[in-house]
């Protein structure tokens, strides 16, 4: 008999190392002479898009266009570092180490547009879509383009600019659980329509939406495709990726037994980006790596509690292991 | 040792391949195609996949000497010079790319499905690339781009704004 059932799972998850434990992002932001600015930071781009993300956190505050933007990452001999790409950390810590070395640089350039345009001081003198203007006066102004090449010329470039950022963590007391161990916490929640075959044990998602706070979306067409991976990772993890562990040696160690969810396994995901600004976060941004699978496998447990009325706690759900819970529960 | 012709992305090559040699280990190792990945190694995860004679295979499941007189189509033919292939537009356009591990096998299947039918079905995109591993993107982006691709394969061109 086929029985339906709806479930949610709702985490919040602390992004960064944590604890106390120092959590450092550093970054360079060096105006060339062509005007363009490089970002130098040590994040490794493992195709969770933090290039692109960070490229379009430096153009916002260099007021400059993407392409203006040279990203250099993952040469550890150009670059400070900025800790690894883990812990759901790259987008808060290190965007905010960027976001910090684009507005020192900002500062130098007002600075020296101010020598170059002969003014009484920097006050009032802003960077906008590349040009350095006075607003009281606009029109003195100086081309970002132009400002580096009297720098070339004055033998002052590369002018650079430099950031680090620090989490705010604080180690949590082992006698009285207090502390602040994270910051800042991520929310989401999953919620799935399942229907269980109670003949064969085979589970089949039907619906499933996703809501996932942001901070502030930097790049939505990114984070829905983080949305989308997650998803189908907790699902492999939930009903059907096994190791079969015995004495310390894997079973399945092949795609055949070890199985990993196809394009015909993963349904379509609904999904609803809620954007929460952090008020520490660079613009507001958040990390969502990790988060976005964390609510899978409770979510499919819980409607397959609701389907079939059993409380299944281990992962995954094989068939043999649910119409093994549901032959128990019909004994009891 | 047997000597075999094969035609791969339009040029005609003649080579001397050792019996126990795999398609993968002479696109990768002899003509230094590194567009095709090595996955699994056993014909379960897809990355190598490549068009012979129109038709997706796992390039690690077939021997050099059974590619005699056959023609071949790895993700290096897609492209005509910097105008990408449609296909590959489409992927960039929608992000279908994540690690990018998945992505040349993807895209080959991509186009044996859209070389047959340029309106497929979501469920005939699903079922097309259910070979093709993927850990990143849950497949979504990567069903919206051939969906896009199939209309710009129907428009001629690969101009996503159009």
């Amino acid at each position: 008999m086929k029985k339906k059932g709806v479930g949610i799972g709702s985490t919040f998850y602390g992004t960064g190392y944590g604890n106390g434990f120092p959590d450092v992002s550093r970054a360079k932001a060096v105006l060339k002479e062509d005007g363009k600015v490089a970002v130098h930071v040590g994040a490794t781009e493992v195709g969770q898009g933090s290039k692109t993300i960070m490229s379009q956190m430096a153009a916002e505050v260099m007021s400059i266009p993407l392409n203006d933007i040279i990203f250099i990452c993952e040469d550890t001999k150009n670059m400070p570092d900025s800790g690894t790409a883990a812990a759901s950390r790259q987008t808060y810590n290190t965007g905010n180490a960027i976001k910090l070395a684009c507005e020192d640089l900002r500062k130098k350039v007002i600075e020296n547009a101010f020598k170059e345009l002969k003014l009484n001081s920097s006050v009032g003198l802003t960077l906008k879509n590349g040009e350095i203007y006075l607003k009281t006066l606009p029109s003195k102004n100086i081309s970002l383009k132009e400002l580096a090449l009297c720098l070339l010329k004055n033998k002052e470039l590369p002018l650079i600019g430099e950031g680090s950022f620090t989490a705010q963590t604080i180690e949590m007391d082992e006698e009285t659980g207090q502390g602040a161990p994270y910051w800042p916490y991520t929310f989401n929640v999953y919620g799935v329509i399942v229907e269980v075959d109670t003949e064969t044990g085979l589970i089949d998602i039907i619906k499933a939406v996703c809501a996932q706070d942001v901070g502030k979306a930097i790049n939505p067409e990114m984070i829905e495709g983080q949305m989308d991976g997650g998803f189908a990772m907790g699902l492999g993890y939930s009903i059907y990726e096994d190791l079969g562990l015995k004495e310390g040696k894997m079973k399945n160690k092949n795609f055949t037994n070890y199985l990993i969810p196809t394009a015909l396994d993963v349904p379509e995901l609904e999904k609803f980006i809620i954007e929460d600004p952090e008020s520490t976060g660079p613009f507001g941004a958040k990390g969502i790596g990790e988060p976005v699978m964390l609510g899978v496998a409770p979510a499919v447990l819980n409607a397959i509690y609701d389907a079939v009325g059993v409380r299944i706690t281990q992962v995954p759900v094989t068939p043999d292991r649910l119409l093994r819970a549901l032959k128990e529960e019909r004994r009891e | 040792m047997k000597d075999i012709n094969l035609k791969i992305n339009g040029k005609s090559y003649r080579l001397s391949t050792n019996e126990d040699m795999r398609l993968i280990d002479v696109l990768r190792d002899e003509l230094g195609l590194l567009g095709s990945k090595e996955g699994c190694g056993e014909g379960e995860c897809g990355a190598c996949t490549i068009l012979m004679e129109g038709r997706t295979v796992n390039a690690c499941m077939v021997m050099a000497f059974q590619t005699d007189e056959k023609e071949i189509i790895t993700i290096e033919g897609l492209s005509n010079g910097e105008q990408l292939h449609p296909i590959q537009q489409a992927f960039i356009e929608i992000g279908a790319v994540q690690c990018g591990f998945c992505t040349p096998g993807m895209i080959l299947s991509a186009k044996a499905i859209l070389d047959k039918d340029t309106n497929p079905t979501r469920e005939m995109i699903r079922q097309g690339i259910s070979g093709n591993l993927c850990r990143c993107t849950g497949y979504a982006k990567i069903v919206d781009a051939i969906e896009l691709a199939g209309k710009l394969l129907r428009n001629g061109g690969n101009n996503c704004e159009a």
